[in-house]
């Protein structure tokens, strides 16, 4: 497999990179959906996931945030694997934050429920359940909804009232309150226009100085400028691993070339 | 509406219902009496000894025969009727072909008291009047169920969008063959889903009946529980549980087979808007309901001939015994006020239990991967028990009273509200769930927060509309565990006293009615504000 180590992978070898997967098999109903994947993620590394539809970009996020277990290779977050112990499980979960494509807010909850329901996984069940009945932590909530630039006064509001481009920053504020060490992002800017998608996207890899780390999965490669390196997929395998000023057209166009 | 909904949220309010257990849990132990528990533990033990005894399954087998086919028989002649009364108490209908919608409310009217009325009560009139046949349990079962389904086939009927009519009309079509037209196609998933759930109803009715000694298989359950021979009711229940479990699951392919909707609203109130139906489809569905019902008349007249039912026998009444002096003065006289509220308090604290139990009980057993399994097990058991049955078992260890008698009321409905529970978050989808655990979110957490939120309505819905079924059946354990107007009213049938019984069923009828139309405008809020 192709597997260049990024720059920033060969300075900052005194902490464990935040996320590894080593030789990722994942079957599919034709072909594997992802095949002999490698790469690292270490502190402070922002990462673009590049590659035409279908080349496994959401499977490999799936691996990476432990909703998949794929069925050969090893992933690793933070140097260890996935805990059998479920409380484990859970804390270990909960340093992995994952921005959905689909956003995943809860329509029926307020903005406010909605961005506590990132702090379910430290909440007991007495606070899980007086989130429901009362705002509970509106400063934390107000200041997360700050740094996405929205303004506080929407913290009552249904998610429903919302525009696309607020679910979207709420989501990311949820993302935020969650306080990963790791963000995934899958095709996060898929369904913004330009202004919206640019603002969102300088938020993201604002917020993924170190210790913390993001990988992003990308549909539009004219955005690569902000990221460190970008991994190109084509057809389930790493196809490129490189800084993205790396990254050049040639390359860009034997990724997106013709799907057979 | 909104502000009364919005706090507390969503997710929580399935679980609200589930208050009630705090005072039926203060009041338990004080209701406790020492014998029983030995018995309990038989019983217990005997789910999985049950008797195999070829002599006693054979008896079973037939006592299962027979409750099938009355449930078969009853539900076919429900359905014919309802189809029926329901066409002509529709709005549309009489205005489209006469011009004036006043007979379809007049007939809406009448409709309402055999509706309002459980069909163990028309069981045991029918009893009185007719004596001991089998065609007294269909009919019991036929005449309730079939003002049922008229009901919501004119409700589904009026509900449907008239554009189309309206179009075929204007076309000059004859208004009968734009009816059926415009009407007929969207009107079938509704009705045959519902047609469906009520063959599942009536399954469970016709072993209810049986419990009253109206023939089948629950008279046989009834009689091995109270001489206490577990291991024998136990095989009896295994048997009745294969067949329930076969029937739902034939029912469910078959609704999903025929394109339906999922049942009461939980996707959306009126028949689903089959949109994108290729025409092969339509017409594979028209043929295959045409040969369900060829089929299915020569069954019905098998099953009617085994069984012995004589349509005939309807004319052969028993003369009333004479109506004492003084009669309506005493009946006027019976304590109303504390048997309506024994009534109502029954009502609520099974509805509570049973609406609240079923999201409850889930969240329990969400960590564990076989715990919704074994609830599915003890759901089912939930539904299949007669509720008559579950008092008796529990008067083995507690004192009759309306704690007992809701105990029992709430673990029947509890089966079927679970039930529907399942479905509505396996239509709610896994998304947000597996966003919150992805998180680190705990399961109980994640299934409160990412999956309650969505079915919250619709199932608050169904439970409003379950909580006027628990009204109807409160007679059923009335008549057992001594609360409620269910205790007055075998007192009434046992001495014949004609002129309280009609009373009785007058007052039921009224309180049901009432219940009817409050757990309607609860639907209507829940569905409609979303």
């Amino acid at each position: 497999m192709v597997r260049m180590n990024g720059p920033s992978a060969s300075t900052h070898h005194t902490s464990p990179p935040l996320l590894e997967l080593r030789e990722i098999q994942v079957p599919g109903r034709s072909r594997p959906r992802l095949e002999g994947v490698s790469l690292e993620l270490a502190p402070g590394e922002r990462v673009a996931l590049l590659g035409a539809s279908g080349a496994g970009k959401s499977t490999l996020l799936a691996v990476a945030n432990g909703v998949l277990a794929p069925e050969r290779g090893t992933v690793l977050w933070q140097g260890e694997p996935r805990a059998r112990q479920a409380g484990r499980r859970r804390r270990q979960q909960a340093r992995i934050g994952t921005l959905w494509q689909d956003l995943r807010l809860i329509e029926e909850l307020s903005v406010q429920q909605n961005l506590n329901a990132a702090r379910l996984a430290a909440w007991g069940w007495p606070r899980a359940v007086l989130n429901l009945l009362v705002p509970l932590e509106s400063e934390a909530c107000a200041m997360a909804l700050q740094q996405v630039d929205l303004d506080p006064t929407l913290l009552s509001q249904p998610v429903t009232a919302l525009s696309g481009g607020q679910r979207q920053r709420v989501a990311l504020a949820r993302l935020l309150r969650q306080q990963p060490s790791l963000l995934l992002a899958d095709e996060p800017l898929a369904s913004l226009d330009p202004r919206l998608a640019a603002d969102l996207l300088d938020l993201l890899l604002r917020q993924a100085a170190a210790p913390r780390a993001l990988l992003l999965s990308l549909h539009r490669p004219d955005l690569l400028a902000g990221f460190d390196r970008a991994i190109g997929l084509r057809a389930g395998r790493v196809l490129f691993d490189r800084p993205s000023h790396a990254v050049e057209p040639a390359l860009l166009a034997e990724l997106y070339a013709g799907e057979s | 509406m909104r502000l009364a909904l919005s706090r507390p949220a969503a997710p929580l309010l399935p679980l609200l219902p589930a208050l009630v257990l705090l005072p039926v849990l203060l009041v338990l132990p004080a209701l406790v009496h020492g014998g029983g528990w030995e018995l309990i533990g038989q019983f217990a033990w005997a789910a999985i000894t049950p008797s195999r005894d070829p002599l006693l399954l054979q008896s079973l087998l037939q006592g299962l025969g027979v409750t099938a086919g009355m449930a078969l028989l009853g539900w076919a002649l429900s359905l014919a009727l309802g189809l029926m009364l329901g066409l002509a108490s529709s709005r549309l209908l009489w205005r489209e072909l006469c011009g004036t919608s006043l007979p379809a409310e007049a007939i809406r009217r009448l409709l309402a008291l055999p509706r309002s009325i459980h069909e163990l009560i028309w069981g045991l009139l029918l009893l009185q009047l007719l004596g001991q046949r089998p065609v007294v349990a269909v009919l019991a079962i036929a005449i309730p169920y079939g003002a049922l389904v008229a009901r919501v086939v004119s409700d589904l009927l009026d509900a449907l969008p008239t554009g189309p009519l309206r179009a075929l009309r204007a076309a000059g079509a004859a208004a009968p063959a734009a009816l059926l037209t415009a009407l007929g196609p969207p009107l079938l998933p509704g009705v045959i889903s519902y047609g469906g759930y009520r063959l599942e109803c009536a399954l469970r009715s016709a072993t209810l009946l049986g419990v009253f000694g109206l023939g089948g298989l629950g008279n046989e359950l009834l009689l091995t529980l109270q001489s206490l021979q577990f291991q024998e009711l136990w095989s009896g229940l295994w048997l009745l549980l294969a067949l329930m479990l076969l029937l739902e699951t034939a029912v469910g392919a078959l609704r999903r087979r025929w394109a339906m909707p999922g049942r009461f609203g939980l996707r959306g109130t009126g028949p689903r808007r089959t949109g994108g139906l290729a025409e092969a489809e339509v017409g594979r569905r028209g043929r295959e309901l045409l040969l369900a019902g060829l089929l299915l008349l020569p069954a019905l007249l098998v099953v009617g001939q085994a069984l012995a039912v004589q349509p005939a026998e309807l004319l052969h009444w028993q003369p009333l015994p004479p109506v004492a002096p003084r009669g309506w003065a005493d009946a006027l006289a019976l304590p109303w006020p504390g048997l309506v509220a024994g009534t109502l308090t029954l009502m609520l604290l099974a509805a509570g239990l049973a609406v609240g139990g079923a999201p409850l009980l889930l969240l329990l057993v969400a960590p564990w991967p076989w715990g919704q399994r074994v609830l599915q097990l003890l759901w089912a058991l939930g539904r299949l028990w007669p509720p008559p049955l579950t008092a008796l078992l529990l008067l083995f260890v507690l004192k009759p009273g309306v704690i007992t008698a809701a105990l029992a009321l709430g673990f029947h409905n509890l089966g079927i509200l679970g039930r529907l529970l399942l479905e509505g978050a396996e239509a709610a989808g896994p998304a947000a769930e597996q966003g919150l655990l992805a998180a680190g979110c705990g399961p109980r957490l994640a299934l409160l927060y990412g999956r309650y939120s969505g079915l919250a309505r619709s199932y608050l819905a169904y439970g409003a509309y379950r909580a006027d079924v628990i009204l109807r059946e409160t007679v059923v354990v009335g008549l057992v565990a001594g609360t409620g107007l269910g205790s007055q009213l075998r007192e009434s049938l046992s001495a014949f006293a004609w002129d309280q019984l009609a009373v009785l069923l007058l007052a039921y009828a009224l309180l049901t009615l009432v219940g009817e139309d409050l757990s309607d405008r609860a639907r209507r809020r829940l569905l409609g504000g979303a």
